[in-house]
């Protein structure tokens, strides 16, 4: 784990004050969560917990500028932010390289083809995820795990600074719910990326992640590295949930 | 667990099997181009009278014996039925694949948010509305009009309602249920129509309800011709878009995009496509969804940069088969073009469906 703070870089991503929820009416909201105040720098694999229907996706929304807030302000440069949504579609006869190749959309030509420079990078954002020769594979034939794999080489392909990720590891087994955050993890280090990605694997996220934004029942934890709210978690997964 | 950040490189070898995919796909398009040529010359021999095939390639290049009658059918009534059969197929299967896409649901027509509702509609008011009323002469101007200015405005009204519901509603779900309900106050209307109607108005009606390739001259044919292109340019211009509708609107929206407006943009190429095509011919049914399903089966390949070419080109050639079918080779009858559509063309595609590798 990467364990010094960064004092030097100036974060990525700042979160000031904010409150999530949506409007109903002309003067009703419903709040879904309030006082979120935290921050994350490049090079950090950052891990949201909390229980369903705190808002973790909601938050990520925002962070992507798929949604709003309610109040407060955010400070991210939203046009370098690549999402992964939690539920990609399949597509029968439709390959890897073709997917990833709509990730390059705002620099292919008015049909969508890619240059020479564009496929490299789709090559390497393949062989970062390690996927090296899965270009001509049918998207609907991989497993679960390769596929969201996949995904995130979309996220590479697009090259974004940020990644934000809904649930990447909801669907998987054990085993990959490990290789996917440890992947995560390599990708954030390696590159300098802010990762941000929700989840309810505590473990997996505990052993990988450099910073965890905790949505708890009583307020919003930023915490980095060991300074993991452990005691926090227990309470809300432990407790609260069956109380 | 096996995944790495190796830098090991692929060899390039690999890149093997996307070589033959694309060589077969290669061979597929020129076959496709190939037989396009030979449906049309047969669709051009084959009507009730008898013209060699020697005559009628003699003709088309115009060295032909000099004999007017042979000149005349040709090129008054096969020239454009071949080439009406020819723009309908691409037009149909274009639009077809591209609400197939759109809809993410494999049973989405050209049809299926109404548009052809709406031509029915126009044509039922023009055919059977005027007698209803008690019009049983037409107007002097209207006499020489045919079906195809109220299929056309039928189709207009429609297609303007559903890209005014498509700017209002959140998601494709809500628009294929407004589309599918409007199809029914359509043909709810026309029901009613067909009620109060007299005998001859609603025999014209079923007759123009059954399809036909043979109500255009090569002038109306230049005209459609013209509007089929402008909707196959911009479907393709939708090309891009396509492939992120494969991958979902949160996806289109994470890569800066707005699923509105390439909505929008889809819709109007199909209008354009379908609204022409119907208003020439009638509402023809089966090509527009089945071609898209069979250019699948046969270049395995869902990118549209190369699927929306082989649609177009598998849409030719059924088209022009069933228009050549329809024909009834040897025989003095013509049977309508999309009864040949359903009794030929169902079961076929019912067996390659069967017979897929699963």
């Amino acid at each position: 784990m990467n364990l010094q703070t960064p004092s030097t870089v100036s974060p990525s991503i700042v979160l000031n004050d904010l409150c999530l929820g949506f409007r109903l009416g002309r003067n009703q909201e419903k709040i879904l969560f309030e006082q979120i105040n935290g921050k994350a720098y490049p090079g950090e694999l950052v891990a949201l917990i909390g229980a369903n229907g705190r808002g973790k996706s909601t938050l990520l929304r925002c962070l992507c500028g798929l949604g709003a807030p309610l109040r407060g302000s955010l400070s991210l440069d939203q046009n370098d932010v690549a999402y992964v949504p939690s539920h990609t579609p399949r597509t029968r006869h439709f390959a890897v390289v073709d997917l990833l190749a709509t990730a390059c959309y705002h620099r292919s030509d008015w049909l969508g083809n890619i240059g020479t420079a564009e496929e490299e990078k789709i090559r390497q954002a393949l062989e970062q995820v390690g996927l090296s020769g899965f270009e001509y594979r049918d998207t609907a034939e991989l497993s679960d795990g390769e596929f969201q794999r996949v995904t995130l080489a979309a996220a590479l392909v697009k090259g974004s600074s940020i990644i934000v990720l809904d649930e990447p590891t909801a669907f998987l087994d054990i085993a990959n719910k490990m290789v996917i955050t440890e992947l995560l993890k390599n990708l954030a280090h390696q590159q300098q990326k802010t990762i941000v990605f929700s989840t309810h694997d505590l473990q997996p996220a505990l052993k990988s992640c450099d910073r965890i934004w905790l949505m708890g029942y009583d307020g919003f934890y930023d915490k980095r590295g060991p300074e993991a709210p452990l005691d926090k978690l227990f309470q809300d997964f432990s407790i609260s949930t069956f109380f | 667990m096996t995944h790495s950040n190796t830098n090991f490189k692929l060899p390039r070898n690999q890149n093997e099997r996307p070589g033959r995919r694309r060589h077969a796909q290669g061979l597929l398009y020129g076959f496709l181009g190939l037989a396009i040529v030979g449906l049309f010359v047969l669709d051009l021999y084959s009507g009730t009278a008898s013209i060699s095939l020697k005559e009628v390639l003699v003709t088309l290049v115009g060295k032909g014996s000099g004999n007017a009658l042979f000149e005349n059918i040709l090129f008054q009534f096969r020239l454009p039925r071949a080439l009406t059969a020819l723009l309908a197929g691409a037009a149909l299967s274009l639009c077809g694949l591209q609400m197939q896409t759109l809809f993410r649901n494999p049973l989405a027509d050209p049809y299926i948010l109404g548009i052809s509702s709406g031509s029915g509609l126009g044509v039922g008011v023009f055919l059977m509305g005027l007698s209803a009323w008690g019009l049983h002469s037409l107007p002097s101007w209207l006499t020489g009009a045919t079906t195809i200015l109220p299929a056309w405005a039928g189709a207009f009204l429609f297609t303007a309602l559903i890209l005014w519901a498509s700017s209002r509603l959140k998601d494709n779900l809500s628009l294929l249920i407004f589309g599918v309900m409007l199809g029914s106050v359509g043909s709810a209307v026309i029901s009613l129509l067909q009620y109060v109607s007299q005998a001859e108005a609603l025999k014209n009606y079923v007759l123009w309800s059954m399809g036909s390739f043979s109500g255009t001259d090569l002038s109306q044919v230049g005209i459609l011709a013209g509007l089929t292109l402008v909707g196959i340019v911009l479907s393709f211009s939708n090309t891009k878009n396509l492939n992120v509708l494969h991958l979902g609107e949160q996806y289109a929206i994470s890569l800066g995009l707005s699923p509105k407006k390439m909505r929008r943009r889809i819709l109007l190429a199909v209008a354009i496509l379908a609204g022409s095509t119907t208003a020439f011919c009638g509402p023809i049914g089966f090509v527009g969804i089945a071609v898209p399903h069979i250019a699948r089966i046969l270049f395995r390949d869902a990118d549209h940069r190369r699927l929306l070419p082989a649609t177009l080109l598998t849409g030719c050639c059924v088209m022009l088969l069933a228009d050549c079918i329809a024909q009834l080779p040897g025989s003095s009858g013509i049977i309508p073009i999309n009864t040949v559509c359903a009794l030929l063309g169902i079961p076929v595609i019912l067996m390659i469906i069967l017979k897929q590798p699963e």
